[in-house]
């Protein structure tokens, strides 16, 4: 039987996110010595049936995911590390197209907070990364 | 992203400024998976970064983006010397020795690699 899909950024969504993550011994090990807050600000793309922006707020500490909820964008600009992109960009990485890694040099994804924290748990956004390609989700363009 | 992860580490640590302040050295970095390329030309104290690959560089890298983030990741041991035992480390020998990850220049310029190693290691 399919898994049941969640609506992308959606409170839904954010459960299941935390729970894939806190179920990953990958992340557990790579994001030990993690004590910060991240936010993910998702812009709006009204054309793609996303009219308005969201914020999801990561409560991520060593090794777990104390918190992941649905925020507003301003309130997920307050996190000490803040990933910006437009939503059409946020589902290619959810769906393996775009390497966050490679997102963030091209500029694509754009990342505010301290680079050299960031650069020493690469190993922990991949996997954070990876968690959301876990999650079956139902995408607000292709309604 | 690389300029300013160089920024960020050298503004952090005394022991990478002096570094940064003493380096003088023209280094290309190719990433192939991105296709993009860029100078970073070091002045001794500041860096210029330009898109593209200028002539008459030191140093050249020419790999892909994750290995671009496993360099950033070499530990660096006593005498400030790149640790390649361990786990990174062996990464790193790993993918020169498989042609992933190559270094022009790499042999004529041992201590200005070490010192970019070290400005770029934000370990």
């Amino acid at each position: 039987m399919a898994a049941t899909k969640v609506r992308a950024f959606s409170p839904e969504f954010a459960q299941a996110f935390k729970e894939e993550i806190n179920k990953s011994q990958v992340y557990k090990q790579a994001g030990k010595g993690w004590k910060w807050t991240v936010g993910l600000v998702v812009e709006a793309e009204p054309d793609k049936n996303v009219p308005d922006s969201h914020g999801v707020f990561l409560d991520l500490f060593d090794g777990e995911a104390r918190d992941i909820k649905m925020v507003s964008p301003d309130e997920a600009k307050k996190c000490d590390f803040v990933i910006t992109a437009p939503y059409s960009r946020w589902k290619q990485v959810m769906r393996k197209e775009l390497d966050p890694t490679k997102g963030m040099m091209q500029g694509k994804l754009k990342l505010k907070g301290d680079l050299p924290t960031i650069v020493r748990y690469t190993r922990a956004s991949q996997e954070m990364t990876e968690c959301t390609t876990r999650i079956p989700v139902d995408f607000p363009d292709e309604d | 992203m690389l300029g300013g992860l160089i920024e960020a580490n050298v503004k952090a640590r005394a022991d990478r400024r002096s570094d940064f302040e003493s380096l003088k050295a023209r280094v290309g970095i190719r990433v192939e998976d991105i296709d993009e390329s860029i100078t970073l030309e070091f002045k001794g104290g500041s860096l210029a970064v330009s898109n593209g690959l200028k002539r008459n560089r030191d140093l050249t890298i020419r790999t892909d983006a994750d290995t671009v983030m496993t360099l950033s990741n070499l530990a660096i041991g006593p005498f400030g010397m790149p640790i390649y035992v361990d786990g990174v480390g062996r990464t790193v020998v790993q993918r020169l020795l498989t042609g992933k990850l190559k270094i022009d220049g790499m042999l004529t310029h041992v201590p200005t690699l070490n010192k970019v190693t070290r400005v770029f290691s934000v370990r």
